[in-house]
């Protein structure tokens, strides 16, 4: 379990990945995406479509516990997390597209989440225990709107200030897993000890076939290689630190320590897919490219 | 030839307003136009700062007119005291845009020294090459490129290094936060391993001194035709030499171009993006210089490639001038924000370097509603010879009308002025005329004659004045509004042992303009099969980016003339019918 020094921390430290992904965008950003919003669309429908389905049949299929169940389904209801952008970023993949749908996708989030969350725990027959109130989702969600809105004024007023807490808020995504890592696994080490086989699966497969399903729906709505990448990405990297957040807020004691399990596991684990799949989109980007100067030049020298 | 020939472009110029007397500026030298300027805009321009240079993420530096001008004159201090220079000494600058360069060509300047542009993207054997020719006792050099220096001081007389960075003069966490990038994510800072001075430091010695000696001693005794700039180009002939080009040349120069844009021209309003390099001479006079002249503040693009790096920079300053080449209107044109998003503050543009397209310059009228038109000029002419008014029907595929007090004769073979609608050479005579290449007195007389310059290029004037180039006689190749000259590109790759004979000409490209191809025959003595991805391989190493053929082509003999010389237009025709073949 987390202290209460560690939750207001985490909290902060939301506070201020939020101030970074506001940052990084500007009014425009957000008016040119709706002039062509076929590609955000098709990413806002894997991000809420795929994922929670994704994540309530998986703990269906393996029979998990309330709580677990509960876990899961909040990390699959969660928007997209920052940290997709760093990744888009390293696979060449299309920067714009993921910052747009990261923004949209947790601008949606405020009606989007406590629906689905309120759905999905009906549907799997979770009891009144085990339900976070959607109240508590909205109210979290919309705290976290307010330093997104104050990131978008900062870029505007002053660009150093702006890019600064751009790059602070993207080196925070990463520095919140590694201070869950720290805090969290050497106090539950017994519990990972003793964690069954499944509940990693799930916790990694959430991450795993949310790529590859997003990357699917993708290709099959049209979308272009690249384009289809980012939403792939995208779609599977959700906010961890969010779900922990709202986790430690909704629940307390051992309920709070296997409820956090997965989305933890998952924040985990999701660092190390989404690295190895990062090589493998770059690779396929580069070959790409490539191939696409040649066909451009006639040329059959550029390999 | 010292009659004045006729003038039809004066009818031209009363339509639109142009006087047909160059009014010259009333400073006796560069420094002295800078030093002027930066006290008289830091009082009356109302622009935000005198420079400022920004990143692709936004991030940002700025120096006022007075910073600019007191950076310079402690740089000026800097070669004259500590470096123990002399006047017309010669101080080569291979920067990109950036803070520091503003304050290092005008410091040079206000030394009363000779600048020595240099393209950063220069090939160690490019660098070596021009700096021995020009006799470079200074460099000034990014540090990006610092890497290049130990085989380039061992074989040049250049004695003192000073480095500069992208983002000098940055405030200081955006500073840390760029250096930070550009050494441990993109790892473009290489360690130096040469004695060097940083600029900062290189400032604070040079301000040391001016309580002594101030710089004004320096410049004051600079005159008009004294030497300003050795601009490196090939010329008509494809040898690398330096065009000398005096601070005359350059102070009239900046009142001809400014003849072309002042009706959309508001002496300390104008914020203008160079997204040109300085190094090259069009930015370097029309911005630089010539937005320094009216109190404007130039908004300085490190690198304009990929074309959305000028996204922030758009979205952050008033932008409301911008020079560019057909490349970069075309590449703003297919940019999502930027067609959604136009600048609204955009008053002018000005296109050079290579002939702006009629749709790309329809297209850019029609988004911006603002006018855009083409210039021409020359490295040897600082640059611009001719040029569109701005105001009136624009004519697309025109390069306009000569710019004031310049003289234009269009010339036969045999030295005869053609009649009107018939293509003749173009020749220039005027105050924006160099003297001469550097040390190159044989090349300089096949260009010049009875201070008229012979420009290789031959175009039609119609009777009001107005121009259109019909083809190029020399065989220069326009790459992105960089001139290639095949004779360089053949010398290298005519290097490898395996290679017979080499040609080199220029094709049509959609997205360069033109596109240097190469054809080479197999040297038989040799019994390594000569590939073309080592001929590329070659050229990378030895040139710059710009200069490398897109494509090589392995022939078995090469079109002659009947006394052997290598016939390119023949390659030429091979690659037309090619195309007209689809």
């Amino acid at each position: 379990m987390l202290t209460e020094f560690e939750t207001k921390l985490l909290g902060l430290m939301m506070i201020v990945i939020m101030l970074g992904m506001g940052a990084s965008l500007t009014w425009r950003d957000f008016l040119i995406a709706f002039r062509k919003p076929k590609g955000v669309l098709v990413g806002v429908l894997c991000q809420y479509g795929i994922m929670p389905l994704l994540g309530f049949l998986l703990a269906q299929a393996l029979d998990l516990s309330p709580a677990m169940t509960v876990g899961l389904i909040l990390m699959a209801c969660m928007p997209g997390g920052t940290t997709s952008n760093i990744f888009t970023y390293f696979s060449k993949a299309v920067l714009a597209l993921s910052i747009m749908m990261t923004s949209v996708s947790s601008l949606v989030a405020l009606g989007m989440v406590p629906a689905l969350l309120e759905f999905y725990s009906e549907l799997a027959g979770l009891d009144s225990g085990f339900k976070i109130p959607a109240g508590n989702v909205a109210q979290v969600l919309f705290v976290l709107l307010i330093p997104t809105v104050i990131g978008m004024f900062l870029r505007k007023f002053n660009p150093n200030i702006g890019a600064t807490v751009e790059l602070l808020g993207g080196l925070l995504g990463v520095t919140v897993i590694l201070f869950l890592v720290v805090t969290w696994i050497p106090r539950n080490h017994l519990l990972l000890a003793t964690t069954p086989w499944y509940v990693f699966f799930a916790a990694i497969g959430l991450g795993v076939f949310g790529i590859g399903l997003g990357y699917v729906l993708a290709r099959v709505l049209k979308q272009d290689p690249n384009r289809s990448r980012t939403i792939a990405l995208e779609t599977g990297i959700q906010n961890g630190p969010l779900a922990v957040l709202i986790v430690t807020l909704t629940f307390s004691g051992t309920m709070q320590q296997e409820v956090l399990l997965i989305p933890v596991l998952y924040s985990l684990f999701i660092v190390i897919t989404s690295s190895i799949v990062t090589v493998f989109f770059r690779r396929q980007s580069i070959r790409e490219a490539l191939a696409r100067d040649r066909a451009k030049d006639g040329t059959v020298l550029a390999s | 030839m010292t009659e004045s020939p006729v003038r039809p472009w004066h009818v031209s110029y009363q339509q639109v307003g142009i006087a047909q007397e160059l009014e010259q500026l009333p400073y006796r030298n560069l420094a002295e136009l800078a030093h002027e300027c930066c006290q008289k805009w830091q009082r009356e321009s109302q622009v935000k700062a005198a420079f400022s240079c920004v990143v692709p993420n936004g991030m940002n530096g700025r120096l006022s007119f007075t910073q600019v001008d007191e950076h310079s004159d402690a740089f000026a201090g800097y070669l004259r005291a500590v470096l123990g220079l002399k006047p017309g000494d010669r101080v080569a600058v291979q920067l990109p845009n950036s803070l520091g360069y503003p304050v290092v060509a005008l410091g040079v300047f206000k030394a009363g020294c000779v600048l020595v542009n240099t393209n950063p993207l220069y090939t160690e054997t490019e660098m070596i090459h021009q700096f021995n020719n020009a006799g470079a006792q200074v460099l000034v050099i990014v540090d990006m490129f610092a890497d290049k220096l130990p085989a380039v001081l061992a074989k040049t007389g250049v004695k003192h290094v000073v480095l500069a960075s992208v983002s000098e003069f940055f405030p200081a966490i955006p500073r840390t936060i760029v250096r930070g990038v550009q050494r441990y994510w993109n790892r473009v800072l290489p360690t130096v391993t040469v004695p060097h001075t940083r600029l900062k430091d290189a400032l604070a010695q040079g301000r040391a001194t001016l309580t002594k000696t101030p710089a004004r001693t320096y410049w004051q005794g600079v005159g008009r035709d004294d030497l300003a700039l050795l601009q490196y180009t090939g010329g008509t002939t494809g040898v690398s030499k330096g065009a000398m080009l005096t601070h005359g040349n350059l102070l009239s120069n900046i009142q001809q171009t400014r003849a072309m844009g002042q009706s959309h021209m508001a002496p300390g309003q104008e914020c203008v993006l160079t997204a040109l390099p300085l190094y090259h001479i069009f930015a370097f006079t029309t911005n630089l210089l010539g937005f320094l002249a009216i109190g404007g503040h130039n908004v300085l693009i490190p690198n304009p490639r990929p074309v959305q790096n000028l996204q922030r920079a758009m979205e952050n300053f008033p932008i409301t001038w911008m020079t560019g080449v057909n490349t970069l209107f075309n590449g703003l044109l297919n940019e999502e924000w930027f067609v959604a998003y136009p600048p609204k503050t955009l008053k002018a543009s000005i296109s050079g370097g290579t002939a702006l397209h009629t749709a790309v310059a329809q297209r850019w009228r029609e988004l911006t509603r603002t006018p855009i038109a083409e210039g021409y000029g020359l490295t040897e002419t600082a640059p611009v010879v001719s040029f569109n008014p701005l105001t009136g029907t624009p004519r697309d595929g025109s390069i306009g009308i000569a710019a004031p007090g310049t003289d234009v004769r269009l010339v036969s073979d045999d030295g005869l002025d053609v009649a009107a609608g018939t293509p003749g050479e173009i020749w220039v005579r005027g105050p924006q005329v160099m003297q001469g290449y550097w040390n190159a007195d044989e090349e300089t007389s096949k260009v010049m004659q009875n201070g008229w310059f012979a420009t290789g290029d031959v175009a039609v004037m119609d009777e009001t004045g107005f121009m259109r180039i019909v083809d190029r006689k020399k065989d220069m190749i326009l790459v992105s509004g960089f001139n290639v000259y095949p004779n360089e590109v053949e010398d290298v790759i005519a290097d490898m042992d395996n290679v017979l004979e080499v040609a080199v000409i220029g094709v049509p490209d959609a997205k360069t303009g033109e596109a240097v191809r190469a054809y080479v025959v197999q040297n038989p003595d040799h019994v390594k099969e000569l590939m073309p991805a080592d001929v590329l391989a070659h050229c990378k190493k030895h040139l710059a980016a710009y200069k490398v053929p897109k494509l090589v082509v392995v022939r078995d003999d090469l079109p002659k003339s009947p006394i052997g010389k290598v016939l390119r237009k023949d390659l030429r025709q091979v690659v037309a019918q090619e195309l007209s073949r689809g």
